[in-house]
């Protein structure tokens, strides 16, 4: 056994933890999510560099709430979500033992949320190189040539909302894509209708987006959509120095004010 | 003879300060563009920026957004909220590249009826002089009879 | 059926004249994000042929992501309503997989065996397709546990396989004999031969005999919550797949003008089964997932007689969390 999966274990004898949601391999080799409640089950678990989603995404559904102690498994990003939800309230009904394994490859297991914080300051994750160049490469494109990229782009999405329901910022339980009276954001799936979605969506994450990217990298048409949120998140850190996913009792830069904010656009 | 653009401007306007601001440029008699719909909102906090594309998507040219001057909120602190609001929300256009040279934000108080004429005017000038916002409408909106699979693109 | 040989080298030329003949001709793009999608092309050269497998499917070419059943205006006169199905062009699919080839089976079962659809035929009716057969897989393909092959003809106007310098040409139907008369001094005749050698190995996961038989008895599997947990409810695995054809129909419009519109809609949705009432049959993922898998190995099969799942593996590949359709299939057979 992996010294993960012996941790684990440990830590369903015990009786810390009567769920753990992690990573297995399928038939397929690629990495699932893996929710098991024994320790007999416990050497399928891994967690290689390709195991890249954002499992805090499953805090939210009614069925892992009900288990009470739950494990998970998180790499700085899911930290860091972690720290966002809890400066949002959304996870004080579950008791959670976040493990990780940190740049030494050692089995780090979190007692608390505190210590999840104090991790996630001292390991604060940058942009990626990649993402980087490309936000670099749009913000230095006329407008015009901005929006004949995001518009060629949003002519492509589908409205399959794997998006929405990969992103573990987005728990509201009745979205505004599901209102019908008015019909916000329309079923169909066309430019300027998909334009609207998208921005609505990076509105509504606007300052608590945690950066971990899964957005666009699940994208089954390939729509780079995280670079919005991650736009908007240096524009929030430039203007009110707020950072997302950085402390447990931070607030929201967009329900809070200062009655010094500067802008230079209203006449 | 060429008719002239009339471009269609939408006036989202808080209740106690533009929107008496532009009662009393009407109770002076003052003359200025008729171009303009206004639609009132108890405050500029109350404005969900997705109305803002609502408007443009039907038919707008042109918006104007005003309220009560910082500090002079009826609700206090509404304005303020709405000051960050639009702060990230004309960042985030601006990075989709949509023009928001469209959009005019304000501070007009109940006492500035010239300032709301003067506002009125001017972005109607600015828009008529940008003319009718075909980039926006020339979205494939309405127009599903192509053939499906139209280029997905990079 | 027809055999028929042309030169690899002379595809091209094929290809271009299909263009030429004036078809709107789709075919496997290379797209910057890496992905590869059918698009209308211009060229044989924009075609992509390095790749296992498109992201979506061609489904879109008989059922449109968006599709106007009718649109009306106001005038002056009274209300104008337009029908929709007129303009619709000849259209070519090329490089379609066997396995897109079937699915094209069970849609035309689906669509037209009761009340036929007008829409899905008239646009059945224009389109022909040409279908590529798979030198290679990768994990996520299964098309030999769902009784089809990375050769198979079922469903295509036309098979291509690539044998090295030629390029064998099973021709299916009138409509794929009309393709290839666009260039027919390009083909010579040719025997039968064998494709084996010139297809991917795909090991066979499960007996589609077996599943069928033990699926009977699956409804109350323990491991539905198992093979489920891992669900978010997207439309990603419903909107790639090729025979998915659930749809949402969606009145869009003003006073003046408007339309009526049919978009793809998935059962993965939460709101998917929501009644006008507010009761929802299917209140949590793991039900909503079975329906999915039930509704593909099961109930496709008591109601059109054939298997949805066409072991393409594009619900594998888009799925955010990579649920595996046919590990789960196994499990709550087991």
């Amino acid at each position: 056994m992996t010294p993960l999966q012996t941790k684990v274990a440990e830590l369903f004898e015990n009786g810390t933890i009567t769920l753990m949601i992690g990573f297995k391999s399928a038939l397929t080799k690629l990495p699932v999510p893996f929710f098991f409640n024994t320790a007999s089950q416990v050497e399928q678990l891994i967690f290689t560099p390709e195991c890249k989603g954002n499992l805090s995404v499953y805090l939210h559904k009614p069925e892992v709430k009900q288990a009470k102690k739950v494990g998970l498994l998180a790499n700085i990003s899911t930290l860091r979500a972690l720290v966002q939800l809890t400066s949002e309230n959304q996870l004080g009904d579950i008791e959670k033992t976040v493990l990780t394994m940190n740049a030494q490859n050692e089995v780090v297991v979190f007692e608390n949320m505190d210590e999840v914080e104090v991790y996630v300051q001292a390991n604060f994750p940058e942009y990626s190189e990649e993402d980087k160049k490309l936000l670099e490469q749009l913000n230095a494109m006329t407008r015009t040539e901005r929006w004949q990229y995001w518009t060629d782009q949003f002519s492509a999405c589908v409205k399959c909302y794997a998006c929405r329901a990969v992103c573990p910022m987005c728990y509201c339980s009745s979205c505004t894509v599901e209102c019908n009276q008015p019909q916000w954001i329309k079923v169909s799936s066309e430019t300027s209708g998909n334009l609207e979605w998208h921005t609505t969506r990076a509105m509504h994450l606007a300052g608590r987006c945690i950066n971990c990217g899964e957005c666009g990298r699940i994208c089954p048409v390939g729509i780079p959509v995280h670079l919005l949120t991650a736009q908007m998140n240096l524009d929030i850190e430039k203007e009110f120095g707020a950072k997302t996913g950085f402390s447990c009792h931070s607030g929201y830069a967009l329900n809070t004010f200062k009655a010094g904010d500067k802008e230079q656009f209203i006449k | 003879m060429s008719e002239q653009f009339e471009p269609k401007i939408v006036a989202f306007v808080c209740n106690w300060c533009t929107y008496a601001g532009a009662d009393l440029a009407g109770t002076s008699r003052t003359k200025y563009a008729t171009n303009v719909s206004i639609i009132r909102f108890p405050c500029t906090g109350r404005i969900d920026f997705m109305l803002l594309m609502k408007a443009f998507e039907n038919g707008a040219d042109g918006i104007i957004v005003s309220g009560c001057h910082p500090n002079d909120c009826h609700y206090t602190s509404g304005n303020f909220h709405a000051r960050r609001r639009w702060m990230v929300y004309k960042s985030m256009l601006d990075f989709m590249g949509f023009d928001t040279d469209r959009i005019t934000f304000s501070w007009v108080s109940a006492a500035e009826g010239t300032k709301w004429a003067n506002l009125v005017n001017d972005t109607t000038e600015k828009i008529r002089e940008k003319g009718p916002f075909t980039e926006f409408k020339n979205l494939d909106y309405s127009n599903f009879e192509k053939i499906n699979n139209d280029a997905i693109t990079d | 059926m027809e055999i028929k040989n042309i030169k690899s080298s002379d595809i091209p030329a094929f290809f271009n004249q299909l263009i030429g003949s004036g078809k709107v001709v789709l075919a496997p793009v290379l797209k910057k994000s890496g992905k590869v999608f059918f698009e209308p092309v211009q060229a044989y050269s924009q075609v992509a042929t390095d790749y296992i497998q498109t992201g979506f499917s061609a489904k879109s070419v008989v059922f449109p992501k968006v599709e106007v059943l009718f649109s009306y205006t106001k005038t002056e006169e009274g209300i104008e309503l337009k029908d929709s199905i007129a303009d619709i062009p000849e259209t070519v699919v090329w490089g379609l997989r066997p396995c897109d080839g079937s699915a094209f089976n069970y849609m035309t079962e689906f669509f037209l065996k009761e009340n036929p659809d007008a829409y899905y035929a008239a646009r059945k009716e224009k389109t022909t397709l040409i279908t590529v057969s798979c030198a290679k897989a990768d994990n996520a393909c299964f098309c030999t546990s769902v009784d089809l092959n990375p050769g198979s003809t079922s469903g295509s106007d036309v098979l291509l396989t690539l044998m090295g310098e030629d390029t064998y040409v099973e021709v299916m139907t009138p409509k794929g004999k009309a393709a290839i008369d666009t260039s027919a001094a390009l083909f010579t005749a040719s025997e039968e031969k064998n494709k084996d050698e010139y297809l991917a190995k795909i090991d066979v996961k499960f007996s589609m005999e077996e599943i069928k038989e033990h699926i009977k008895t699956a409804y109350d599997s323990v491991e539905w919550k198992n093979v489920s947990m891992g669900c978010f409810g997207c439309g990603a695995c419903a909107f790639s797949c090729p025979t998915c054809s659930c749809f949402d129909i969606q009145d869009e419009g003003t006073q003046n003008k408007g339309q009526r519109l049919r978009c793809w809609d998935s059962c993965g949705f939460g709101l998917f089964t929501k009644h006008n009432s507010g009761h929802n049959p299917k209140t949590n993922q793991t039900e909503r997932r079975r329906q999915r898998l039930m509704h593909k190995f099961k109930y496709s099969v008591e109601n059109l007689g054939i298997v949805s799942c066409v072991g393409c593996g594009r619900c594998i590949r888009v799925c955010p969390a990579h649920l595996n359709i046919f590990e789960n299939i196994l499990s709550v057979t087991e």
